[in-house]
């Protein structure tokens, strides 16, 4: 890959570093598995940079890789997520105990919410809160808008719900 | 809970989320070198080393029936058997490779995950190499051990052989992902630590397929 090309990836990974941290987060309960996923992630990005031709915006097709790596890590690591949880501290919980006002505790709701969904519906939901459109995130998950719309819907109804059970 | 306030509550972790993730996404020269000392994933790996066995098996069998010169049709037709059987689980195997290494990660999630589930359940569709028990009962049989005593062959050589038929055909038929609400297809294969990444792979294919079409 030439000198060029190298730099306009590494401009673009600065742009999009949040959505691959996010990703991580969600799919990662511990630091260690999350600093991995995230050089899986980028490495991934990486390899297949030259693939990337400008047939979709560079966001859906960055979404596309480093769900799917996502995915594909966090099947890999659940089996072993049990004994890594014993034996490291979570520090997003070590955090929380310090924070104590409404949006920390709000914040730490959805996020404990979205770690709490499946491979798939984590998937959606990020898309979702990412604010991409349904047109986006149909071609992103490979399924139709409508689909997406009714899912979403879904999910929705139960966040509000266990947000309702836990603030009341 | 409206919207704009869940996409708020989102948006309101980068800060943090960009105080805790310290790692530093952009060193791609030393992560080429770190990966290119394992270009093929664990399952690829896997899959190789069942391949450069079966391979070696298979020659190996090769020779033995190149020394027998067709002097024992029994073992002849026995050892060829197998030998066609474990040829098959190696290109089965070889193309199970080369999906891997073409697998792109800029496709739909839907349709990747699909495919690298389908590897990880293909254990099931190599079923086939169950069909070779029965002929290791077999490939010791001569004209000559009949002929000494019919008898006995008839009433220990060939019930073994029948028993073994029967067996693995049944055991072709019912082990498969559409029997698993069987509890002894279940037992078995969750008690099976090699199977337990096939098990979970089918479970997630049957949920990419919820996934697609549940409306």
């Amino acid at each position: 890959m030439i000198q060029k090309d190298k730099e306009d990836f590494l401009t673009r990974l600065q742009e999009h570093k949040l959505i691959i941290y996010k990703i991580c987060n969600s799919y990662c309960k511990n630091m260690s598995d999350r600093d991995d996923l995230a050089q899986e992630i980028s490495y991934q990005l990486w390899r297949s940079f030259h693939h990337f031709n400008g047939s979709v915006k560079f966001s859906t097709w960055m979404y596309r890789v480093a769900l799917n790596v996502a995915i594909t890590f966090y099947r890999k690591t659940r089996a072993n997520e049990a004994i890594i949880q014993l034996g490291e501290p979570d520090t997003e919980i070590e955090d929380r105990k310090e924070d104590s006002s409404e949006l920390e505790k709000n914040k730490g709701l959805l996020q404990q919410f979205i770690n709490e969904l499946k491979e798939l519906d984590k998937a959606l939901m990020i898309l979702y809160l990412e604010e991409n459109s349904y047109s986006e995130m149909s071609e992103i998950l490979g399924i139709t808008e409508t689909n997406v719309a009714t899912r979403i819907s879904r999910i929705k109804d139960k966040l509000k719900q266990r947000f309702s059970t836990i603030n009341n | 809970m409206e919207d704009i306030t869940l996409r708020n509550l989102w948006k309101a972790q980068d800060e943090k989320l960009d105080r805790t993730m310290k790692q530093n996404l952009f060193i791609i020269e030393s992560m080429q070198k770190q990966k290119a000392q394992s270009k093929l994933n664990g399952l690829a790996r896997l899959k190789l080393v069942a391949v450069i066995l079966g391979v070696l098996w298979a020659l190996f069998l090769g020779v033995l029936i190149y020394g027998n010169q067709l002097r024992n049709m029994y073992f002849t037709i026995s050892v060829g058997m197998i030998m066609l059987i474990t040829i098959a689980a190696v290109i089965a195997y070889i193309r199970h490779i080369a999906l891997i290494k073409e697998l792109d990660y800029s496709q739909s999630i839907t349709d990747t995950q699909k495919k690298l589930a389908r590897l990880q359940a293909s254990t099931f569709n190599n079923r086939f190499i169950l069909l070779q028990t029965p002929f290791y009962t077999t490939w010791f049989w001569s004209t000559e051990m009949i002929q000494a005593s019919i008898t006995k062959f008839c009433l220990i050589a060939v019930p073994i052989t029948l028993l073994f038929t029967i067996l693995t055909i049944w055991l072709y038929k019912n082990l498969t992902p559409l029997k698993m609400h069987k509890k002894w297809v279940s037992y078995l294969l969750k008690n099976d630590p090699e199977q337990v990444p096939v098990i979970q792979a089918q479970k997630f294919l049957n949920e990419i397929e919820e996934f697609k079409t549940a409306c």
